[in-house]
């Protein structure tokens, strides 16, 4: 029994020798990140190079951590901030949804802070991270939000991409197939927008309109909803309703992707981010076109917001500075654009004959440019507390008007209620 | 017996001080913090009452997690304990092919959470699903509010299943076989002698068996997290699920720790009625 | 219940269990076109080990089996050992504040660990406890459930043993280790089994406590293994069949000790 109990003792100090062990040598510089699949590889590719060139070198090495979605990244990080700032990363890449708390946060370090030289870097990106403390990051994956269409479908039927809403719900009839016991086989759209789109459907009314106050938080911390007063979510729900009732808008909010590949829906909404990966799955069943994204009446001109993100620091380090620039650089951003259909946040890359070339020979890379250069510079991201769950509740609300019935202002009122249960409740609790 | 206070405190002493870091201490900061405003970073703003409460009871996706809960317990619970319960019944003789019945029934306990819903998200992936074709049916199972909360179900059965049955199974083989021998000599047999003295008799781990499920049900978190991030629609967002969205995803510390003392106090009071029922039988 | 039916009930049941099984295994054969075919496939198209060839050779897969054992060992240990001298003190010794402390104690199973899942993440990482097994271990080691089962078993025990062994000289920890050990088998192997499946299952603490890869356990790190983003489905399967089947192996061997200690901990 005695020899039992101490060969436990020995396997149970041996197992604890596993346990903790950070390697943290001065220069190592910890990103925590959100890149899966192709872009993860593209990422990772990125990251060795850096390694084994100029952090070689500096004597700089980059450990970089995939953490799930950029929610969870964001989640780990509040988590990390809030009982010791100790185990925060140095650099955390992060969407939109982590802006707000991030402006409000004192572990954040501003570029400006560090001393990144950030003249390269296109003036739109830069704009969309601006806050009342300045630039908050740095731009890494610059995306913006494309139609995506079975280009082979839409030219046999001598289709071009919808324009607006309207024109979507005149189409949507001939792109829709059902087979003969009235089952739709193929449907014109698939997928249910949530704060991403409605970002395009709802800040592009008017020629610029904001969620809620605060230029959409940008200028400091929201405390109203205007989506409801200002009467732009009505007039979005108004002419979405025209698209669903044509019988072939699915409502599904995962799996989107797998189902314009395997040709069950003619159109999607999706990042310009996805254009590799969607490029990948289709692999050449049809070619596959992007285009602006429709508008949602004939006012609607503000064009879309530069989403996608960027890259958050909590360090202050030569280290640290000399990465962001590293990743933000001609070559890499170069690089970076041609392997997942992100933007290119560099503007020397404008007259870089290899982009140009590259563009040429791929013009789907080049929708998401062109809509980005022929959009209002203001309409910018929106910027909420609770940011994952109105997600969600968007979704709701849009789903609950088409497919339940629900009166639209009774929708819009409840929709606003939620957001502004948010800001209130984050207003009391950060706002001192 | 003498008395031995120090060495009684030595052997004792990783037990208290493990429920006092872990259970005692975050029980009492959750139930202060439930009554102060305090900031995402930890910082402690002022005096809330009950305005935590209050809000939290106000607020439309908190109520409809409860309802959610309630929903995926009203399908869970039955039809687990029917399972279960049909399962141990099945197999509580020891027969021909028994050996492979029972092991096949406790294979689910090999299957870890993660691994069993990534399988169930294949399975029921969408209208062209593998479920669909077998069953002729066309259902669009995690895209639809209520087919995503019977997956949810069935997860939970798969998760639970194997423990459960395995009680049953171990009570009513522990039976002592003279009563139910009495009874067939008497002349009841099947379903009669089943419901009449087997059942009756293994009630007690039965209603354990009940009990811990009811518990399980009531703070599933997990699955959801793993399965359907509470979606479609935000229709399968449970309580424990809510209470992570609001603990750490949005940082909102009042409704975090708010619904941590309700949940607490709900355990509470569920346990004080199980086992006063307990001490009654 | 009649004659046919019963077997039928059997094989029906069976069959429903099996099934994730089955078709996890034939799903790691699967090629990328098999998961987005226009009708959803049961068996493969065509036979090859691709899929677990990229399994076997993710950076951290194995990492994070090892890292699932090592915890939940750990995890099996501690909590059995904390049982027992808990439960001995309770039981065998006579000394002030038990009729206090033992209440408190139990009060823990009324207390549900998931609601205090942030506080418990603030104290492990203000003891930089987060990436160690510690951290992964160290809030689900007191168990009041495990003590409680523990302490049944040994108020059945003999006491004229422990008086005897007194009198002869023996000591408190070998009369624990030579004497009550051996004698209560059946629950304290029914603990050990309970909170190493436990711990093995967990999914969201350690998730919440690990930040780098190389501490993740099986739970987490099979959700991040990225196959499915790149496409490569298959190769996710091909990884829950290779944590899975020594698990399977392993209930095969172990079913009838495992029936005999939930035997034990209801005689108990």
């Amino acid at each position: 029994m005695k020899k039992l109990i101490s060969i436990s003792l020995v396997a149970l100090a041996c197992l604890s020798l596993f346990a903790g062990g950070s390697s943290e040598s001065g220069n190592t510089v910890i990103i925590w990140h959100s890149n899966s699949g192709a872009i993860g590889t593209a990422f990772d590719d990125i990251v060795d190079r850096f390694n084994e060139t100029v952090g070689e070198e500096k004597g700089i090495e980059i450990e970089a951590i995939y953490q799930g979605s950029a929610n969870d990244v964001l989640t780990k990080v509040k988590a990390a901030a809030a009982a010791d700032t100790s185990t925060l990363p140095d650099i955390a890449q992060f969407d939109a949804t982590a802006a707000l708390d991030m402006m409000n946060s004192d572990y954040l370090v501003l570029p400006e802070e560090l001393g990144v030289d950030t003249s390269d870097i296109m003036p739109a990106a830069i704009e969309s991270l601006m806050s009342e403390r300045g630039l908050l990051a740095i731009p890494f994956n610059a995306s913006s939000l494309l139609l995506y269409y079975n280009k082979t479908l839409f030219d046999s039927l001598s289709l071009t991409p919808p324009e607006t809403l309207d024109e979507f719900t005149s189409i949507a009839p001939l792109l829709g197939e059902k087979d003969s016991s009235g089952n739709v086989t193929r449907y014109a759209f698939a997928g249910v927008p949530a704060t991403y789109e409605l970002g395009a459907f709802i800040g592009a009314q008017k020629g610029l309109s904001y969620f809620v106050d605060e230029a959409n938080g940008h200028t400091g911390t929201p405390r109203t909803v205007l989506f409801g007063k200002e009467g732009t979510f009505r007039n979005f729900l108004v002419h979405w309703k025209s698209l669903y009732d044509t019988g072939y808008v699915n409502n599904i909010t995962s799996g989107v992707s797998t189902e314009f590949a395997a040709g069950r829906t003619a159109t999607m909404l999706a990042s310009s981010s996805n254009l590799s990966t969607v490029l990948n799955t289709v692999a050449g069943r049809f070619e596959v076109g992007t285009a602006f994204v429709p508008k949602t009446d004939e006012e609607a001109t503000g064009g879309v917001n530069i989403g996608g993100g960027a890259l958050f620091s909590f360090t202050s380090s030569d280290a640290v500075k000399t990465v962001l620039e590293y990743l933000s650089s001609e070559d890499v951003q170069l690089e970076w654009a041609e392997k997942t259909g992100y933007m290119p946040v560099n503007t020397a890359l404008s007259d870089n004959p290899e982009y140009i070339a590259f563009l040429a020979d791929n013009p789907q890379f080049r929708v998401a440019m062109e809509q980005t250069e022929a959009s209002n510079p203001e309409v910018t991201g929106v910027w909420l507390p609770s940011a994952y769950q109105i997600y969600y509740s968007f979704q709701s609300e849009i789903r609950n008007v088409t497919e339940n019935g629900k009166d639209i202002d009774q929708a819009v009122s409840d929709m606003e209620a939620t957001v502004q249960k948010a800001l209130d409740d984050y207003a009391r609790q950060n706002l001192v | 017996m003498k008395e031995n206070s120090l060495k009684a405190f030595l052997y004792l002493a990783p037990a208290l001080l493990l429920a006092l870091l872990f259970c005692f201490i975050p029980l009492g900061k959750a139930f202060i913090g439930s009554f102060l405003t305090i900031s995402q970073q930890g910082r402690i703003l002022g005096f809330a009452g009950l305005d935590n409460y209050i809000s939290l009871f106000r607020d439309q996706a908190f109520l409809s997690s409860v309802k959610h809960t309630l929903l995926f317990t009203v399908l869970f619970l039955p039809l687990n304990t029917a399972i279960t319960l049909l399962a141990a019944a099945l197999l509580k003789t020891k027969r021909r092919f028994t050996a492979a019945a029972e092991y096949i029934f406790i294979t689910p306990l090999a299957f870890s959470l993660s691994a069993l819903a990534l399988i169930f998200k294949e399975i029921f992936r969408g209208r062209v699903s593998i479920i669909n074709r077998i069953f002729g049916l066309s259902i669009a199972w995690l895209d639809e509010s209520i087919p995503a909360m019977i997956v949810l179900v069935i997860l939970g059965i798969f998760l639970d299943f194997a423990f459960d049955y395995l009680l049953l199974l171990s009570q009513f083989r522990g039976t002592d076989k003279s009563i139910i021998e009495a009874a067939e000599i008497d002349g009841a047999s099947g379903l009669t002698l089943f419901f009449r003295i087997e059942l009756p008799a293994i009630q007690n781990m039965l209603s354990a068996v009940i009990f811990m499920a009811l518990k399980d049900a009531i703070m599933i978190s997990a699955p959801v997290m793993v399965l359907t991030e509470g979606g479609p629609f935000r229709s399968t967002e449970t309580i424990m699920y809510y209470y992570y969205l609001e603990a750490f995803r949005s940082g909102n510390r009042a409704a975090g720790t708010t619904i941590a003392v309700l949940m607490v106090l709900f355990s509470i009071l569920i346990m004080s009625i199980i086992s006063r029922r307990r001490r009654d039988v | 219940m009649s004659k046919i039916a019963r077997p039928a009930l059997i094989i029906i049941l069976s069959l429903l269990i099996l099934f994730p099984v089955l078709y996890a295994f034939s799903a790691s054969f699967f090629t990328p076109q098999d998961f987005t075919a226009e009708n959803a496939k049961l068996l493969p198209s065509s036979f090859s080990l691709h899929n677990y060839s990229l399994a076997l050779s993710h950076r951290y897969f194995g990492r994070y089996v090892l890292n699932s054992l090592a915890t939940a060992t750990m995890t099996a240990f501690l909590r059995t050992a904390i049982s027992i001298a808990a439960a001995f003190a309770f039981t065998h010794l006579r000394f002030k504040g038990q009729k206090i402390l033992l209440p408190l104690l139990l009060s823990t199973l009324f207390i549900p660990s998931d609601a205090l899942l942030y506080e418990n993440y603030i104290t492990i990482a203000r003891l930089s406890l987060i990436d160690s097994y510690l951290g992964i271990v160290l809030p689900s080691v007191f168990s009041a459930s495990a003590m409680l089962i523990t302490i049944g078993a040994y108020l059945s025990t003999d006491k004229d043993i422990y008086d005897a062994a007194r009198i002869d000289g023996c000591r408190d920890y070998r009369y624990i280790l030579s004497i009550l050990i051996p004698l209560t088998v059946p629950s304290t192997a029914a603990i050990f089994i309970q909170a190493f499946i436990n711990s093995f299952n967990s999914y969201l603490w350690p998730l919440l406590v690990t930040t780098r890869p190389k501490m993740r356990t099986v739970q987490v790190g099979i959700t991040m293994l990225g196959f499915a983003e790149e496409g490569e489905y298959g190769a996710q399967f091909a990884s829950i069949i290779v944590i899975t089947v020594p698990f399977l192996i392993l209930l095969a061997w172990g079913r009838k000790s495992i029936e005999k200690a939930l035997q034990g901990r209801i005689t108990a």
